[in-house]
């Protein structure tokens, strides 16, 4: 097997991994530090790739049009979220799982249909911005521009996350609302402001997420309950609330996805699966989490 | 509660009293198909398409004095969706046919329905083999949809065209219909050029958001030629990520593609990023590049895009459009509505489609219906990929 061609599958593998981290890390955010099971988090990001999609139509189909559509795509979403997070979330929180999973259930399918009134149900797509259009040879393995400028941005957001999380007072009172939601509440923060934002910045990411998407993928109805499945997975991976497990809970995925078919063409998804059942015997909360 | 009982006993007989009435001089044709969901991408022209064939026998006078009346419910492309409401619409609708089911897991599902019941039941699309193989066939099912074997038989016969191809990879969505029409091919491939070597066989899931690894895989093998079975979305996502990977330059554009990816429909979709020069096909390609379109269908594009007021029409309205006319043969045949002599009717019938004429054969109860396959070529016209001199392939195949 040359040299230059495990160069490809591995950056392949990089690819889908940043991708999945990308919608990945505002599941894991809602998730591992609010405790909401937003299954909702694959239609955000659907919607996100149909206002990209809209947004392109409305500019311009070149140049700036996909930046600003991207933008839109990301605003958008955000401004659904809070809206959502304000009128519904806020009683859900400290209820039982079944009740968000429940209700998060029900907004898939209202916004899978609301997507289908507003944009029917033909595939759509969305040509790529000239200055990430082409490719560049690497180590003898041709690779696309646009995936190696995903492949920039996922880290940008790991470290840009883990630095507001770590090291900045926002990222004290979020980590407090984690550990002890009333405590916090108790010595006046407020703790409704605290989670909306994050919420918000949450369904940003997913919208986002689904507007990078669209330069290398058609935008169909379904697409929602598809990576949401791939996305829990990457969560479980690498550990709930942990945004570095997150992202290299989707590196794994990915090289494993991409070897993996190597190895066994004829069951694509069979190493991954595999993968996530090890996982969960071996150390069930995760490759960075921390033990429940 | 008592009294309620019979209110409601009361209330419904009043209420199907009109309609025993009306099911005098109407015929009603059942009509399961996707309408929402991904696959409604399919299901609505289809069903556009018998809508429109429906409106025109009606203004013409309908059929044996009476005019048809199209039932049509949404079965999700779910298999168990789609025989609860076949069951629904023969027991409480009591219509006196079945059109329709779009994929590989709803018609037979619903097949078996038509067989119990005793009912006709014509399929548009689902191309599956075992919908009418030796040990599923039975009276009352007729499919207007071409199957695996002929797609993989047509599909060979444009590999073969490449003289110099020694080495191909395949690519299909990993469930029923893939893994038939990937056989299908390499089967017809081995007879036509023994020489050329199936080298690899890759089986990303239906609705794969990422090729990428696929892809890579694909080129690592450095084949001639690709054979793919993709379709609708996933041949959106398929081209886009493959194009700038190098892999339809890789291979010269030798890339064939059995999945109806040749309609405007898909080719709207794609647009500028169409992976021109690929060979592909359609039921129905709509716009003919080059100028073989056969007359009557050209009146059939423009009545249908009057129907459905769309700029382009789809390339799927023909299989609901043609499937009607040939059960409206069979009832003309036949003399009446009843389903056993309809069934006998249709079974050697030779109908009109507006691509050509198409004959339920007597063994397996199909149309082998060719595809048209053809370069995907731009041309100044239309702002997406269009089929140059589309061909209706294979000539030859064996029907029984």
């Amino acid at each position: 097997m040359a040299a230059s061609f495990l160069f490809s599958q591995f950056m392949g593998g990089l690819t889908t991994a940043m991708f999945l981290f990308l919608i990945a890390s505002g599941l894991s955010l809602v998730f591992g530090i609010m405790r909401v099971i937003n299954f909702a988090h694959g239609s955000f990001y659907m919607l996100g790739a149909y206002l990209a999609w809209q947004g392109v139509q409305w500019f311009h189909p070149t140049g700036a049009g996909f930046w600003a559509a991207a933008l839109l795509a990301a605003a958008g979403v955000g401004i659904l979220g809070a809206v959502v997070e304000r009128l519904f979330f806020r009683s859900l929180y400290g209820r039982e799982e079944l009740y968000q999973l429940l209700f998060t259930y029900a907004l898939v399918l209202i916004l899978g249909d609301a997507a289908k009134y507003l944009w029917g149900t033909d595939q759509l797509s969305v040509s790529t911005p000239p200055v990430l259009a082409g490719s560049v040879v690497i180590f003898g393995s041709t690779q696309p521009i646009y995936n190696l400028f995903m492949m920039t941005i996922g880290p940008v957001i790991a470290v840009v996350g883990w630095l507001v999380l770590n090291r900045s007072g926002v990222g004290r009172m979020v980590r407090a609302a984690q550990m002890d939601r009333e405590m916090l509440g108790a010595l006046g923060a407020n703790v409704g402001r605290i989670y909306t934002g994050m919420f918000v910045v949450s369904s940003c990411l997913a919208g986002l997420s689904g507007a990078l998407v669209t330069p290398i993928q058609g935008i169909v109805p379904g697409m929602d309950v598809l990576i949401i499945v791939q996305a829990f997975i990457v969560v479980v991976i690498g550990g709930m609330g942990s945004i570095w497990g997150t992202f290299w809970g989707s590196v794994i995925y990915g090289e494993v996805l991409s070897f993996g078919i190597l190895i066994f063409p004829g069951f694509s998804l069979f190493s991954v699966f595999a993968l996530m059942a090890v996982i969960l015997i071996v150390r069930p909360w995760g490759l960075f989490g921390r033990p429940l | 509660m008592r009294l309620q009982h019979c209110l409601g006993l009361a209330l419904a007989v009043a209420a199907s009293a009109p309609l025993a009435a009306q099911a005098e001089d109407t015929i009603k044709i059942g009509f399961p198909i996707p309408l929402s969901g991904p696959t409604a991408v399919y299901g609505k022209p289809i069903l556009a398409g018998a809508e429109l064939a429906v409106q025109q026998i009606n203004a013409a006078g309908g059929v044996l004095g009476k005019k048809l009346e199209l039932l049509s419910r949404d079965s999700k492309a779910n298999a168990d969706e789609a025989v609860r409401l076949s069951r629904e619409l023969i027991i409480k609708d009591s219509v006196d046919f079945l059109l329709g089911t779009l994929t590989s897991a709803e018609a037979p599902a619903v097949s078996t329905v038509a067989k119990e019941n005793k009912i006709v039941f014509m399929v548009p699309a689902a191309k599956t083999t075992l919908l009418t193989d030796d040990a599923h066939i039975h009276p009352y099912i007729f499919r207007l949809a071409s199957n695996t074997d002929v797609e993989g038989l047509a599909g060979a016969g444009e590999m073969a065209q490449f003289k110099d191809v020694k080495t191909v990879v395949t690519i299909a969505p990993d469930y029923a219909y893939g893994h038939d029409s990937i056989n299908a091919f390499i089967a017809a491939i081995k007879k036509q050029r023994p020489d050329i070597q199936v080298v690899d066989s890759q089986w990303p899931k239906l609705g794969e958001p990422d090729f990428t690894p696929f892809i890579n895989a694909m080129m690592s093998k450095k084949p001639d030629a690709i054979y793919c079975s993709l379709f609708a979305g996933d041949f959106v996502t398929f081209a886009k990520q493959a194009a700038p990977l190098g892999l339809f330059k890789a291979v010269s554009n030798r890339v064939v593609d059995g999945g109806e990816v040749g309609t405007p429909d898909a080719a709207q979709a794609l647009g500028a990023d169409y992976p021109l020069g690929i060979i592909v096909n359609a039921y129905d390609p709509v716009i003919w590049g080059g100028g073989n379109e056969p007359p009557e269908h050209k009146k059939f594009v423009e009545d249908l895009k009057a129907y459905t007021h769309a700029e382009y029409a789809s390339g799927w309205s023909i299989q609901g459009y043609s499937m009607v006319e040939a059960l409206v043969e069979g009832i003309k045949k036949a003399g009446d509505t009843k389903s056993d002599d309809v069934s006998k009717a249709l079974i050697g019938l030779t109908f009109d489609t507006p691509v050509g004429k198409r004959t339920f054969s007597a063994k397996s109860h199909e149309t082998f219906a060719p595809e048209y396959w053809g370069v995907a070529t731009k041309t100044a016209e239309y702002p997406f990929a269009i089929i140059k001199d589309p061909q209706p392939l294979p000539t030859n195949f064996p029907t029984n």
